[in-house]
């Protein structure tokens, strides 16, 4: 339903978004990861309109929005980066005025406004200003800001960040069931993948810019998935033994430090049986043996050379 | 549009500390200027004016005794020598010679510079608008005054004040030589008294002549600091409202409102209308004040309210259009802070030039000119010609001014507003 066509932005001539073309669907939701200065919320801007696009289309069930902002800013809720509120207002007047210039009046308003605060879990602390608020209540009313609309497609851009666990597992359940329960289409940004991995059905990983990979998120460890590491403890040092390992087929390396071994091998090697084999061979035991599954984050590191935050 | 406008006002409402600052400060300033500079120049109100007075003597002192003494046998039918003492009395009392002494004690030529000229001389240099007031001793003054002291007669010969046009300036000079007629009368009276205890001696009337009259209020300093500081607090409140635009924009709410889809120029009327009741308010509190407090407008007519109401409320919306032209620009801008500065300095610089820190008449001329073109200095000059005068008709054409700054900073405004997110 909305998609982005090789969009780029550069601020003063130095690119910040280069060549991003992405897509969501209706009900599907979307993690947007990759770490600091990687152009997520620029490329949010774009799509929410507030930014134009040195070059590239951004469509919405195939009509242009660049020059027609006001159709796609209607069914868009955005959830900011920084916190878009009235710190001097209370919650409730806060939603109050946003719901209003949205057109919204009376019991409906009311309702809305209510609405949204009990998805958000702030019911009760409405009336208190917005600056009174603890990290984690004001990123929830930043979010309630952007719900009272009823919006089909959410945007938020790293809503979670520097706030205890406590609101963070609360807002990550409130954008679950938004998608879930409400069908409301997400699109999330974030650089803890973790977050990513638990809501989105896709992802999109972004660095210096450009979007570096792209795919659910077994599509994307298949990235990594043709090769396995093995660990294993030997019961005894043995060179002649390790040697041997390295012949077998598949293998590219293999490492033995004190009674640790390390094996990298292509993915569907008949490792583990030869390295019995060869064991038994030279009287060996193999004490404790296990294969480690690649994470997004080492596929992040594998595409990069860097982790997501240092 | 109410929302805005609620939301706007709700905001300068919540920082109870800044609404404080924004109405009490021009309050506290009348207070403190006014005791200050009462106390410095011993209530001397038109302190620090130059004003430029042209005087036409046509009496010939010569010839004022021998007038006198043939005046007083031939008119007043008195004796030789009885006329003889009373002109050796007033010889020590030569009213001419009292008025150069008085132009020229030091009170005086503090304020006024004296210049004596020949009559077409003056008109000349009056119609350049280098003099202030032009004071013409008429031919017999002296010895009519003297005569008209000693018989209690109104003299038949007086004083005239002319001017170009009514201004302070002129108004102030007035009083000046207003102040000597009296006190030259009282010491006529006190001396006629102390020479012949019989002898029924009144006060002379008049004496002096105000051409052009028009009835008029003196304007005094607390007046000057209640409107000009009035006037200048409002202005500083465009400002304080564009620095809400910029925390509105830096707290990224003015995007947000943007995504709302809704008319841009609503914002801009909620600037414009809060802008309007801050400074409208300000301004009233300081009247409110001056008069509750420092008495700064006694015994004046309804009248006389409704129209300081009225410019205050002109003023406000010249305030409120140049909020309009400063949100727009806060919102096109960049570095925001610089935006910020920029605005205090040019309210700094309309205050200036609009006479708000310094009467206007210690500033060149061509300043002055341009001064008048900012709406707080038209508004300055209406005020305290309104103060003065009280004429409607004076205050017309400024306020269409006013009006017109208004408009035409509200179609800037809309101009320089932008359509879409700040960074684009
Ligand atoms: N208004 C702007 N003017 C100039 N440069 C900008 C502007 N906005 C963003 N940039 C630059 O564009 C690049 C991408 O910034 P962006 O904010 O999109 O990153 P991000 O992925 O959201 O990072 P973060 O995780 O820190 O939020 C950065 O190098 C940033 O400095
Ligand atoms: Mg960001």
């Amino acid at each position: 339903m909305l998609e982005t066509i090789n969009v780029s932005k550069s601020f003063k001539g130095k690119k910040a978004v280069q060549d991003v073309s992405l897509y969501l669907d209706n009900g599907e939701s979307v993690g947007l990861i990759g770490p600091n200065g990687a152009g997520k919320s620029t490329t949010i801007s774009m799509i929410s309109t507030l930014i134009k696009p040195t070059s590239g289309e951004i469509k919405l069930n195939g009509a242009n929005t660049i020059n027609k902002p006001e159709k796609i800013r209607k069914i868009l809720g955005v959830v900011p980066q920084e916190l878009a509120l009235y710190q001097e207002l209370s919650a409730y007047e806060n939603l109050k005025f946003f719901g209003s210039i949205y057109k919204m009046k009376g019991n409906d308003l009311e309702k809305r406004i209510q609405r949204a605060l009990e998805i958000v879990g702030l019911a009760d602390r409405q009336k208190d200003l917005v600056k009174t608020f603890s990290g984690g209540m004001k990123r929830r009313v930043n979010i309630a800001a952007a719900l009272l609309h009823r919006p089909q497609i959410l945007i938020l851009d790293e809503p979670t960040v520097g706030i205890d666990p406590q609101s963070r597992n609360h807002i990550l359940e409130t954008v679950r069931a938004l998608n879930e329960k409400d069908g409301t289409t997400i699109l999330y940004t974030s650089h803890y993948m973790e977050e990513v991995e638990q809501l989105c059905d896709r992802l999109y990983i972004m660095d210096y810019g450009e979007v570096i990979a792209a795919g659910t998120k077994a599509e994307l460890l298949s990235i990594l998935q043709a090769e396995d590491t093995v660990k294993a403890e030997l019961s005894k040092m043995d060179e002649a033994f390790i040697q041997q390992v390295k012949t077998i087929d598949g293998v590219r390396k293999a490492e033995a430090s004190h009674l640790q071994l390390k094996i990298i091998a292509k993915k569907g090697s008949n490792l583990i049986s030869e390295l019995v084999h060869l064991a038994d061979q030279h009287q060996l035991q193999i004490i404790n043996f296990h294969t480690e599954t690649p994470s997004l984050e080492d596929v992040f590191l594998h595409l990069t050379g860097r982790t997501l935050r240092d | 549009m109410r929302s805005f406008i609620k939301k706007d006002l709700l905001i300068f409402w919540r920082d109870r500390k800044e609404l404080m600052t924004v109405l009490l400060l021009p309050i506290v300033l009348v207070v403190v200027l006014n005791f200050a500079f009462s106390g410095l120049l011993g209530n001397d109100e038109e302190s620090g004016m130059d004003l430029q007075l042209a005087v036409v003597n046509q009496d010939d002192e010569t010839e004022a005794m021998a007038d006198l003494q043939e005046k007083l046998t031939r008119e007043a039918s008195l004796g030789e020598s009885e006329a003889a003492a009373l002109v050796e009395q007033a010889s020590h009392a030569d009213p001419v010679q009292m008025l150069f002494d008085f132009l020229d004690s030091e009170d005086v030529t503090e304020i006024v510079t004296v210049h004596q000229l020949e009559e077409d001389e003056t008109i000349e240099k009056a119609q350049a608008g280098e003099m202030d007031g032009i004071l013409v001793i008429p031919n017999g003054f002296a010895a009519d005054s003297l005569y008209a002291a000693f018989t209690g007669e109104s003299p038949a010969t007086s004083l005239v004040f002319k001017m170009e046009n009514e201004t302070m300036n002129t108004s102030a000079l007035f009083q000046i030589i207003n102040g000597f007629m009296e006190q030259m009368n009282f010491q006529f009276a006190l001396q006629a008294a102390g020479s012949e205890p019989d002898a029924e001696v009144m006060l002379p009337e008049g004496g002096f002549e105000e051409v052009e009259a028009v009835e008029s209020h003196s304007f005094s300093l607390t007046q000057y600091f209640t409107v000009a500081m009035g006037a200048l607090f409002s202005l500083f409140i465009a400002a304080t409202v564009a620095t809400k635009t910029g925390e509105e924009i830096r707290q990224q709410v003015f995007n947000r409102i943007l995504l709302t889809n809704s008319h841009s120029v609503l914002f801009l009327i909620g600037k414009v209308v809060s802008t309007f009741f801050l400074a409208w308010f300000q301004m009233m509190f300081v009247f409110m004040f001056s008069q509750a407090v420092l008495d700064a407008f006694p015994d004046r007519s309804i009248t006389f309210w409704l129209g300081t109401i009225g410019i205050v409320t002109l003023l406000s919306l010249s305030i409120a259009g140049l909020g309009a032209v400063f949100t727009a620009i806060s919102l096109r801008v960049t570095n925001i802070d610089a935006a910020n500065g920029i605005f205090f300095l040019v309210i700094i610089l309309f205050g200036v030039i609009g006479g708000n820190f310094v009467p206007v008449y210690v500033m060149p001329d061509w300043l002055q000119q341009i001064g008048e073109w900012t709406p707080n200095g038209r508004a300055l000059v209406m005020l305290t010609e309104w103060i003065q005068f009280e004429e409607l008709s004076s205050i017309i054409m400024p306020s269409m001014l006013l009006i017109g700054f208004f408009l035409l900073c509200i179609v800037i405004g809309l101009i320089l507003f932008p359509k879409r997110g700040k960074a684009s």
